[in-house]
């Protein structure tokens, strides 16, 4: 079987054609990126995340419900794969001030179960701790583990051997598992996943993301240009960015539209835009290869001839190579499970287009430079 | 078939060490079905014949078979340590990122801190929260702004700044290795298989603990701080008398008066633990104990050898109740931290017997030091103590001349020096350690006590294991979807030259595996995505070649001239267009962390195993078939 063989198609003569296209898909992007904004994941905002995988399937909205009550205002409840997986988060870092007198009352009880009537006294509490002391080493020691058995996050200040004093950690994680355990009574839950990122690190990886996005530019920059001519490097690059920019794009503007598709921006979308950059500029490369070889046999064809040629006789392998991966992107898409949906959705968009532009707009970057400086190139 | 004969052992070899390579992959797998099978088959067992077992005890059980089969048969270990490792995504787990306060270290370290210090430090960790900046850099910085010179808070008045903020970072740097040390001790004894503990940047450390089920525990354990105390070791003699109850008592033998006619003043050994006689299996049956905790007869001391592999059975005995009833309550057993030396590639450990009462804490210690002394040439570590420690510590010395004091943290012991003399001042010397680097772990040890490193956790996810799982699944059946879409689609758009292509899929996707477990790479989800992918562009090359020697073939060269030339021009672009790809990869796998890491990899991999599949098997391929006449339909 052979497809798109022997077409003879003026493209470069239609190349406006191809920027209007590309003008209007980036517009669209950037116009949603203003209005609308990435969203990203806890991976680079900070905050905690929770999976819930519950034993029976569980309303969405039965879980929201309750957890509205848990005064975490921004705390967002998503299904996680099946009907049974429940997915919570919040950028929060600490627990709100308002929670803190109720989660001391119910340390106070707890307490007050175990020694009623123990003197006790706060000594420190901070953001995400309370530190009590009690009269003596033994009865610390004692209420810490059955505290800590009884589902509270207690420690021992300090390990030397006349401590008297407790520290309770109260995050978030266990402000809303201590809420859901209490409210569903017929229906277990386990917690098959628990993210906490401090927003130092989100920080520093946004910033290492970017980093690592601009250097596999240059690397490929840098490459292309030794192996062929640097404005053909150029070109090149260019087109990556076109295609970085606008799946980018697409990210802001399909977010939240469809269903069960999560966009948001965390490492491994990041893994996939870093593959974009180093896989959509294949076709460029076998584009690029052949104008240099007609370049060198056909001397005397003006350039914009041997680019049409070019773009015509790859078009076909442009198109299968792209294609073969894209099907692969898709078994993903479709197959590969939620932690890799967005993953493999970035590729996918990637890919296609990136292809376009492979054929469409890095040969026009090459040939509009030469038109302006009436260059000739030479292999 | 002789100019191919280079070409195809190549080929066979490779395939050959692919299949070798991920052998113990797949009998580790047929190991953990046996391993489970057996165990859950226990555990009804025990449920029904003891429902009063509770959960912890019965995890503890299990540990325990888990240990004892794989103690049974050490090919279990070594088939693991060879077949490829699941990452934390993929097994359930969890990974904490540490860091260590510099704020409070600050605090801690500065001599007569007032109301502006306790200030600028609360502004200068705020800011650090969102900087790249060192707190000790923003707080110098705040400092100078505010015209107070740092030696008002540390050094001596005639330090200079930059001087003060050398030491600052230097013990900020200490703090780092003594958290790390406090961390690898606790999780040592924790038992986690397979940990991994790893420093990131100046200030930060990753832990990995695999497999976790109880995580709040694991958190606690890494962020309490840690216990340094001086423990009195019992003399050769008492030890040995408990020993030996402990072993009868393993032993079935309950006869108690035994011991107390037994007492001497010289070292005693019963006379079956040196009856030379014994058959190896009959002295494990008559001393269970004696038989793991090795004692040298010859010693002066009572300290017992158990090698690794025997130090959780070993636990185990000293854990049951028959054995604590005949312990005394005011001694316990403690291992010692690091291996004693190897025997037979074992490390072996020490057990020693120490009073359960410590003689002194660590919080009475100001400083330590490892050097080397001068006149012996050998490691030391200078010790110094507080005035209060100081004079408990003289009284201690002063009665215990020739005693041993085990310096314990958290449980494990890191050295049990001989007391010389008694020690006035507090300033003691530390001998007998091999090498520098030994004292420097111990004086490590001795500043955690003096100087607790107060980390907090900055970063933390856990993957239970049934996502995991379920990862796995979904992975293995888009990668099999995958695979068989793209073969089928070449096959359909190349016919013979397809089938060639699809077949050389098959041994990408073998090398990748084989190169994953030869390494002892690290397997995650993303990099399971990476291999599907791959799967996708490794038969970009074959798509490149062909449609390069259907264009031959169209301009009227025979098959066999259209094949040379078209794997000869189809070079540059499958080249060009692979290493624009690898270096991406490059990049990734610097940029990123654990799972990212994994895809960075299995990418590289893949682009390589693929270049191979496709330039040199699909290429030696063709040309038997074309040498052979074979006519080689292109679609």
């Amino acid at each position: 079987m052979q497809l798109f063989n022997n077409i003879k198609i003026d493209w470069l003569g239609r190349r406006k054609i191809f920027y209007s296209l590309s003008a209007v898909l980036f517009l669209i992007g950037v116009i949603n990126v203003i209005f609308r904004g990435f969203v990203f994941g806890i991976d680079f905002k900070g905050g905690t995340e929770i999976v819930l995988q519950y034993e029976k399937p569980i309303e969405i909205s039965n879980i929201r419900s309750l957890v509205e009550n848990t005064s975490l205002g921004n705390l967002e409840v998503k299904t996680f794969g099946g009907e049974t997986g429940v997915l919570l988060r919040t950028d929060l870092q600490n627990l709100p001030k308002e929670l803190f007198p109720i989660v001391v009352a119910n340390i106070e009880k707890a307490i007050e179960l175990l020694y009623p009537g123990l003197s006790r006294r706060i000594v420190d509490s901070t953001v995400s701790s309370v530190t009590y002391e009690f009269p003596n080493h033994d009865t610390t020691t004692t209420l810490i583990s059955e505290l800590f058995n009884a589902g509270f996050q207690a420690g021992k200040v300090s390990e030397s051997l006349d401590n008297k004093q407790m520290v309770v950690n109260v995050g978030i994680s266990e402000w809303i598992k201590e809420n859901l355990k209490n409210k569903i009574t017929d229906n277990n839950f386990k917690i098959v996943k628990e993210d906490h990122v401090g927003p130092k690190i989100g920080n520093e990886l946004k910033q290492d993301a970017l980093i690592a996005i601009l250097f596999s530019l240059i690397a490929i920059l840098v490459y292309l240009a030794f192996r062929f001519k640097f404005i053909f490097a150029l070109g090149a690059v260019v087109a990556l960015f076109h295609d970085v920019l606008i799946t980018l794009g697409l990210y802001a503007t399909l977010y939240g539209v469809i269903p069960g598709l999560n966009l948001e921006i965390d490492l491994t979308v990041v893994a996939a835009f870093l593959t974009l950059v180093g896989y959509s500029v294949n076709d460029t490369v076998i584009v690029f290869d052949r104008v240099r070889e007609n370049l060198k046999i056909h001397k005397t064809i003006p350039l914009n001839d041997v680019l049409n040629m070019s773009v015509n006789r790859t078009m076909s392998r442009t198109l299968l190579t792209g294609g073969t991966t894209l099907l692969t992107t898709l078994v993903l898409l479709l197959f590969g499970g939620e932690v890799l949906r967005a993953f493999a959705f970035t590729l996918f968009f990637g890919i296609i287009i990136g292809t376009y532009s492979s054929i469409f707009v890095a040969s026009a970057l090459v040939l509009e430079y030469a038109k302006r400086k009436d260059k000739k190139f030479q292999f | 078939m002789k100019e191919f004969r280079f070409k195809i052992i190549l080929i066979l070899g490779a395939i050959g060490l692919s299949i070798y390579l991920l052998f113990p992959t797949y009998k580790n797998y047929t190991n953990n079905k046996e391993i489970a099978k057996i165990i859950s088959d226990r555990q009804l067992e025990l449920k029904e014949t003891q429902p009063s077992v509770s959960k912890i005890e019965l995890d503890k059980i299990d540990k325990f078979v888990e240990d004892s089969i794989k103690a049974s048969n050490p090919s279990y270990e070594i088939i693991k340590s060879k077949s490829i490792k699941l990452g934390l995504d993929l097994q359930g787990g969890m990974r904490v990122v540490l860091e260590v306060n510099t704020g409070k270290l600050l605090e801690k370290l500065a001599k007569n801190p007032d109301d502006t210090f306790h200030k600028v430090i609360v502004d200068a960790e705020k800011e650090s929260a969102l900087s790249n900046e060192s707190v000790v850099e923003i707080f110098a910085g705040m400092m100078q702004t505010r015209g107070i010179r740092l030696s008002r808070y540390y050094g001596t008045v005639r330090d200079e700044d930059s001087k003060i903020i050398d030491d600052l970072n230097t013990s900020s740097e200490d703090a780092v290795a003594r958290a790390m040390e406090i961390i690898r001790n606790r999780i040592d004894q924790y038992g986690v298989s397979e940990p991994t503990i790893q420093r990131q940047g100046s200030r930060r450390v990753i832990v990995e603990l695999p497999g976790i089920a109880r995580e709040e525990e694991a958190k606690q354990l890494l962020q309490g701080t840690a216990l340094l105390q001086f423990n009195l070791v019992k003399d050769a003699q008492s030890t040995i008398n408990i020993m030996q109850r402990i072993d009868e008592v393993l032993a079935g033998k309950t006869d108690s008066t035994v011991d107390k006619t037994k007492k001497d003043t010289s070292i005693t050994v019963n006379d079956s633990l040196l009856n030379q006689e014994l058959s190896p299996e009959e002295f494990a049956k008559q001393h269970p104990f004696f038989s793991v905790a090795l004692i040298n007869p010859n010693s002066q001391t009572a300290d017992a050898y158990v090698s690794e592999d025997q130090k959780d059975k070993l636990q185990f005995m000293l854990s049951r109740p028959e054995v604590t009833a005949v312990i005394p309550n005011n001694v316990e057993f403690h291992f010692s931290a690091k291996p004693f030396g190897v025997q037979d590639g074992k490390s072996i450990y020490v057990l020693y017997l120490v009073n359960k009462a410590p003689e002194l804490t660590g919080g009475v210690i100001t400083d330590a030091q490892a050097t080397i002394d001068p006149s012996t040439s050998g490691a030391i570590v200078n010790m110094q103590m507080n005035s209060e420690g100081a004079s408990d510590w003289a009284r201690i010395t002063g009665a215990n001349i020739g005693k041993r004091i085990a310096i314990i943290l958290d449980g494990a012991v890191y050295s049990a020096p001989n007391v010389i003399n008694k020690i006035p001042s507090g300033n003691s010397q530390i001998t007998g350690m091999a090498n520098l680097e030994e004292a420097k772990l111990l004086e490590i040890v001795l500043k955690a006590g003096a100087l607790p490193a107060p980390v907090s956790i900055i970063e933390e996810r856990t993957v239970g294991p049934s996502l995991g799982e379920d990862s796995i699944r979904a992975g293995l059946k888009a990668a099999i979807i995958g695979f068989l879409l793209v073969a089928i689609f070449m096959v359909f758009y190349y016919r013979r030259a397809g089938e060639i292509a699809a077949a050389s899929l098959i041994f990408t996707v073998l090398f990748i595996l084989g190169v994953l477990a030869g390494f002892g790479a690290t397997l995650t989800l993303p990099g399971i995505a990476g291999i599907i992918l791959t799967i996708g562009m490794a038969v970009d090359a074959n798509v490149l070649i062909y449609e390069r020697i259907r264009e031959e073939i169209s301009t009227g060269k025979t098959v066999k001239a259209s094949v040379d030339s078209g794997f000869a021009k189809a070079n540059s672009a499958i080249i060009d267009s692979n290493i624009t790809t690898f270096l991406t990869g490059i990049i990734l796998y610097q940029f990123g962390s654990g799972p990212v890491q994994g895809f960075a990899l299995t990418l590289m991999i893949g682009i390589v195993a693929s270049l191979f599949s496709a330039l040199v098997i699909a290429k030696s391929i063709f040309n038997i078939l074309v040498s052979k006449g074979v006519k080689i339909n292109l679609g």
